[in-house]
């Protein structure tokens, strides 16, 4: 409507309407049809502000733009301001979702970030000074009718502080007017842009610039117009509360109407005809009546400008039914309106937008009910908002959708915009009420941070109070010193922020660096190919060092292959996690988070403080590779950092590699583009990786980190350039005032060997303690900077058993110290001028060096025993052997003492035990390398001790009552074994026994009886080459022969043979002996009781015989144990006997006549089935004899 | 070594046994054994197949020749005065009083004899 009175304005005649049309941004507004430009750039030459560029390059993609159409309804005389037929109606669409928030892609809205954030400011203050008056006009009935303001808040709009208002503007401005609300209906359908609205609102917009601006930024238009608009537009025609000077654009009012007029116009516009004057107004307000060859004669004020006046103002929907915007009856719908959904189709769009306003042309007679959305009934067939007007009148606005999709406007770009559609419809400005509301939060806002902030102070305060009491100077000279450093640690505050900070390795970063921008293509939908050229100086550096060295840094050239290597089919890269491993303090966690936020990503951590159970660290993997935040983080992409991994359980480390794993859906879709199966086939795609995770680890040969290793971009972190960090360390120092040569930093770097962390953490406890200046004493004395480090133990044993090599003084200058010190043990205890006059000695410096070593290794025993294992195969000096002697006294005192402190757990005696590898370095060290072994005599000495007790233990047990009398353990050892073994191997002749003389026989005899007291035995033995061997068992040879004595003729295999032999046969004659003893006894009594019966021997036998029958009768007779019911009682079979006595003669005839053979017989067959049971008997030789 | 003496009474009058074997024991009903009780009946079909019928058991058996025949003899010790010319030192010897050369096989299961079958039945 504005853009309408302005572009009249030039034309000398009233402009009706300006038409709000989709047109191409291709085509800027002016350019589309040549014949219509000149109205066009009428109807755009009055005002247009510019609109920040940015912006509008910010916020519209270079193709897609929705086309609109600014038809001024100019009165050029030949177009009626039409100039949308001659539009091209292609354009390619700015589909409406591209601002959709939902639709909008953060990697876009993160590349252009930095220009959104320049736009931003510009763009605030304009929205926020003059144009907020503006705002508010449309703000008041926008607040009270948007029933939400919903959808359409882009992202954009969050960005932007002031969200609430331009969100606002695109929710439904439930229009007062029916013109309005049917815009609004077709808007929110789609998306809250109806091509009506723009259509005005671009003419407006246009006319405020220069047509050829306006041409440029006519697709801003298209964001910015939002439905607000129109319906300021059609509201002051239709309630006419618009006051005719708009302030800011009095020469584009040609007819200004005062408010009164503009009541009264607005209502002649409801109440009549077209055929009125006020119809004209009426026409403006529905936007439609344009082209209109008869309005276009009308002079028409229509176009009110909306006069910043504080009047209360009631609009009311009228809903006369003699008004023209009449609802129509339910059951004509305006589907002849309803635009085409799809923007993909702008010929018909434009098609119909023309039949649209066109019909507007004669909107009572053509179709008023196809245009009106304002319904007094329910529409049957279309969604409908309910709107009640103030009087009470209901009415129905059709939803329609939005052909252009342009419905969702970027709220910012509206800022600026709502200024024009002023309509002061409260008392108060809507904008001074949101300031008022505004001031209000920032004050409560302060307030509470004040208190906040005063409370801490004074909690503080009292603690400070407290401490200065108790410590006294040193925080009051902090106070004053470094009043304004924060109490955070330096080493977060000089952490590095961006990738040219970084201490560490250069070749590491850039590798990690690479690695991660592999991601693009998944994360962001970057292409690589089109990314390379981009890459920063850095990284095409890299690539040449990286060649130019190549050749003999086989590592890197890998590690270079790997992150040149192609993309697997899901376009990630081949490694899916990058393990950085180095030892602490090397900057490792921030070299991750650095890098990480340097490509573009949100970094999620999760370290050792944790749950890092398998079920939370899925869950967190999950969250953090498959969600997004959406607040705070801006839309970035999660980049997962696992720091400390190598502490993380089995299980954990398990769950991350099944994520890892996962396979995506690309191999499905590559068999078959189709893959419809529902279920599976989200999760599939759910559970593919597509964030990079980045895993830290201080020891990556941890059991657990076995298979990740192999799946991952090893980095390898080299130690920090002590260079660099000196530098580093220097400027820190001079940041905060603090004065440090680069000696004492070097010194400070070497002691802790270039840990980064405990550099800056000894700098700031150097500089809290005040010190302004450091030296090389002060590093030297410090002990803050010396962390636990654990050696291994072989770097342990050689700096032991090893001179440092002669170094450059180790730190700064050579300071001796006094041996009172050595003594002491603290020479750091004083760091006064003492301390100062005894410097170190370069022995006393290895003497602290070695006991630190010592005190920080962990295995003690393990140091001991490789000490003592190697320290005889040194290169020893003396001749005299004193430094052995002298070691082995300590390694003596060492097991008194470990002993004394583990058996009565004195525990404090413990501390006297790292001196003896300092001890050790004092006698042995030299400069040759040490060959050392891991000690193992220990272990070997223990696994023979047990052995041998084990066969001494089996010896003794075995021993006779009456040797083993005479033989305890160790006298057994100790006298008799040695002596025994020679006793046992006699001279035999090789030949039978049958053959030995009687004196051999006595030997053999002898031996046998021997071996058997002592329980040994010869026993066959199979070897692994198939051979037998008769070894002696238990075998004592083992525990009474040393082993490097050259051994004792052994006897031979026939003889161990023959005296095993014997000894078995001997055992079974004394067993046999034994057990006759025992029978004796009894067989002598039988004899005498044999005797005295019957005399001689066969009647023993024969008794024998009948002790054997009787036996049998025994039994016999057990059987035949009467008859007993169930209470024990004996049954006596009376009746049965009687009857038996009846029967039997009976059974007797029967039996007879069978024959007593059959039935009755004494004998019985039993049958035996299946073997051949032949009876056999023993049958003795002197049976038959 | 020793010597057993086996001599022969008669060279043609020698009796022929016949051995009998069964599968399967013969048990006495009372506990007072086997000796002098009476095993059971052995008749021979018409076929010549022998039947023996023991307690309430009948037992179909066949004749074999066997391919080593037995001799039975009959242990006579010393002190008897017959064994004199012998010249015997032990003064035992034997004496062949028949010889075994078939033996009847019973070997299949035997049948029941049942006597006093219910008159209802």
């Amino acid at each position: 409507m504005l853009g309408a009175c302005n572009a009249v304005g030039p034309l000398g005649s009233p402009a009706h309407v300006s038409v709000l049309r989709n047109w191409n941004p291709g085509r800027r507004v002016v350019r589309p049809s040549p014949p219509l430009r000149t109205p066009l750039e009428q109807s755009c030459n009055a005002r247009w502000e510019p609109f920040p560029r940015e912006e509008e390059e910010l916020l519209r993609p270079p193709v897609a733009g929705a086309a609109q159409v600014s038809r001024g309804r100019a009165e050029a005389p030949s177009e009626g301001g039409y100039l949308r037929p001659h539009l091209p109606p292609h354009h390619p669409g700015l589909e409406a979702d591209t601002f959709i928030p939902g639709s909008t892609r953060p990697p876009r809205l993160m590349g252009t970030g930095p220009r959104v954030l320049g736009a931003l400011p510009a763009a605030h203050p304009r929205h926020s000074g003059p144009t907020c008056s503006r705002e508010d006009t449309a703000g008041p009935w926008l607040q009270h009718y948007a029933p939400a303001p919903g959808g359409p808040a882009t992202p954009q709009s969050l960005l932007t502080g002031p969200a609430g208002a331009r969100s606002s503007a695109h929710s439904p401005p439930t229009p007062r007017k029916g013109g309005c609300a049917g815009q609004w209906a077709a808007q929110r359908r789609g998306g809250g842009r109806g091509p009506g609205g723009f259509g005005e609102l671009t003419g407006g917009e246009s006319d405020r610039e220069g047509p050829s601006s306006a041409a440029s930024r006519g697709t801003c238009c298209l964001y910015r117009l939002t439905c607000r608009r129109c319906c300021q537009r059609s509201l002051p025609a239709g309630t006419a509360d618009l006051s005719p000077s708009r302030g800011p654009w009095p020469t584009g009012c040609r007819s200004r109407l005062t408010f009164e007029e503009a009541i009264a116009g607005g209502d002649a516009a409801t109440h009549c005809s077209p055929g009125g004057p006020s119809g004209d107004h009426k026409g403006s307000a529905r936007k439609r009546h344009l082209a209109d060859h008869d309005s276009r004669d009308r002079a028409l004020p229509p176009t009110p400008r909306v006069k910043r006046l504080r009047l209360e103002v009631v609009k009311k929907l009228n809903f006369r039914p003699e008004q023209t915007e009449e609802p129509p009856p339910p059951d004509s719908p305006a589907g002849d309106i309803t635009p085409p959904p799809s923007p993909e189709v702008p010929t018909e769009l434009w098609d119909k937008g023309p039949l649209d306003t066109g019909a507007d042309v004669s909107p009572l007679q053509a179709s008023p009910a196809a245009r009106n959305p304002v319904l007094r009934r329910p529409p049957v067939l279309e969604d409908y908002v309910t709107v009640t007007s103030t009087g009470g009148c209901r009415g129905f606005l059709v939803l329609r959708n939005d052909p252009v999709g342009t419905g969702v406007q970027d709220p910012f770009l509206n800022v600026w915009w709502r200024g024009h559609g002023q309509l002061d419809l409260l008392g108060v400005s809507f904008a001074s009420l949101k300031e008022q509301v505004d001031s209000e939060r920032r004050r409560r806002l302060l307030e509470e941070a004040s208190q906040l902030s005063d409370t801490l102070r004074s909690l503080r305060s009292e603690e400070v109070g407290e401490e200065g009491r108790t410590s006294g100077a040193p925080e009051e000279e902090l106070a004053d010193g470094q009043g304004d450093s924060q109490p955070c640690l330096w080493v977060d505050e000089f952490a590095p922020r961006c990738y040219t900070e970084l201490l560490s390795d250069d070749f590491t970063n850039r590798c990690l660096l690479k690695w991660l921008k592999l991601w693009d293509p998944v994360v962001f939908g970057r292409e690589r190919p089109a990314r390379r050229p981009r890459p920063g100086p850095e990284l095409a550096r890299a690539g040449k060092e990286a060649t130019a060295s190549s050749k003999w840094k086989s590592h890197e050239q890998v590690l270079e292959d790997m992150l040149e290597a192609e993309l697997d089919p899901s376009r990630r890269p081949r490694q899916k996690v990058a393990l950085l491993c180095g030892p602490p303090g090397l900057g490792k966690t921030t070299l991750a988070h650095v890098i990480a936020r340097q490509a573009g990503y949100c970094v999620v951590e999760l370290n050792a403080s944790d749950d890092r159970s398998p079920e939370a660290f899925r869950t967190c993997i999950e969250a953090a590779t498959q969600m997004e935040s959406v607040l705070g983080a801006g839309g970035k992409p999660n980049c997962l950092v696992v720091d400390e991994i190598d502490g993380a359980p089995m299980a954990a480390i398990n769950v991350l590699l099944s994520v890892l794993d996962r396979k995506g859906p690309q191999e499905a879709e590559s068999g078959g583009p189709a893959v419809p199966t529902g279920g599976g086939r989200r999760r599939a795609e759910g559970g593919l990786l597509k964030r990079p995770i980045i895993c830290i680890c201080n020891d990556q040969f941890v059991p657990s980190l076995r298979q990740l290793r192999q799946q991952a971009l090893l980095l390898h972190f080299p130690p920090t350039l002590s260079s660099r960090l000196v530098q580093r360390l220097q400027e820190i120092s001079l940041r905060r005032g603090m004065q440090a040569d680069p000696g004492a930093l070097a010194a400070l770097c070497e002691k802790t060997d270039n840990d980064i962390r405990a550099c800056i953490n000894t700098l700031q406890f150097l500089h809290r303690r005040g010190r302004r200046q450091l030296s090389v004493r002060d590093v030297q004395t410090t002990h803050v900077g010396l962390k636990d480090q654990r050696k291994g133990l072989f770097s342990v044993w050689q700096e032991v058993f090893q001179l440092p090599r002669a170094q450059r003084q180790r730190w700064g200058q050579n300071p001796a110290l006094p041996p009172y010190t050595l003594l002491l043990g603290d020479g750091h205890a004083g760091l006064g001028p003492r301390a100062a006059e005894a410097p170190l000695t370069t022995a006393s410096q290895r003497f602290y060096h070695i006991l630190h070593v010592a005190a920080s290794a962990g295995e003690r025993e393990k140091v001991v025993q490789g000490l003592f294992d190697n320290f005889l195969r040194l290169r020893l000096r003396d001749s005299s052997l004193g430094a052995v002697c002298a070691a082995l006294d300590w390694l003596a005192l060492d097991d008194l003492l470990s002993r004394a402190a583990h058996h009565s757990q004195n525990f404090q005696l413990l501390r006297y035990l790292p001196f003896l590898p300092a001890a050790f370095h004092l006698l042995f060290a030299s400069s040759h390398i040490p060959r050392i072994t891991f000690p193992s005599s220990q272990q070997e000495a223990q696994n023979r001790t047990s052995r041998t007790q084990a066969l001494v233990q089996m010896l003794v047990s075995g021993l006779t009552p009456a040797t083993r009398s005479r033989a305890a353990p160790q006298v057994l050892i100790l006298d008799a074994l040695c002596l025994l073994l020679d006793i046992l191997a006699p001279k035999l002749r090789p030949v039978s026994t049958q053959l030995y003389s009687t004196r051999e026989k006595q030997q053999l005899a002898s031996l046998v009886g021997i071996m058997l007291a002592y329980s040994l035995t010869y026993r066959q033995e199979r070897m692994s080459d198939g051979h037998y061997v008769y070894r002696l068992e238990p075998n004592v040879e083992e525990v009474c022969r040393f082993p490097e004595l050259p051994t004792r003729k052994p006897l031979t295999y026939q003889a161990k043979q023959l005296i095993a032999h014997e000894i078995e046969m001997e055992k079974m004659r004394r067993a046999e002996a034994l057990a006759c003893a025992e029978d004796s006894p009894q067989a002598e009594g039988a004899a005498q009781a044999g005797a005295g019966e019957k005399g001689t021997q066969p009647p023993t036998a024969h008794s024998h015989e009948e002790q054997r029958l009787e036996r049998i009768l025994k039994k016999a007779a057990l059987e035949e144990q009467p008859e007993r019911d169930f209470f024990g009682r004996v049954v006596i079979k009376r009746a049965p006997a009687l009857n038996a006595g009846d029967v039997a003669p009976d059974a007797d005839a029967t039996e007879r006549r069978i024959g007593t053979a059959v039935g009755r017989s004494d004998v019985w067959f039993r049958f035996k089935e299946g073997v051949s049971n032949a009876v056999r008997r023993n049958l003795y030789i002197r049976d038959l004899l | 070594m020793v010597q057993i003496i086996i001599s022969s009474a008669g060279a043609g009058g020698l009796a022929e046994w016949v051995l009998m074997e069964l599968q399967g024991e013969i048990e006495a009903r009372y506990s007072t054994g086997l000796a002098g009780n009476l095993l059971g009946d052995l008749h021979y079909t018409t076929e010549g197949i022998p039947v023996l019928i023991v307690g309430h058991h009948i037992l179909y058996g066949k004749i074999i020749h066997l391919e080593k025949p037995f001799a039975v003899l009959v242990k006579h010790t010393s002190g008897e005065q017959d064994c004199d010319e012998l010249g015997c030192k032990t003064g035992t010897q034997y004496l062949v009083t028949a010889l075994i050369k078939n033996k009847i096989l019973f070997k299949t299961r035997p049948k029941p004899i049942i006597t006093n079958v219910p008159k209802k039945v």
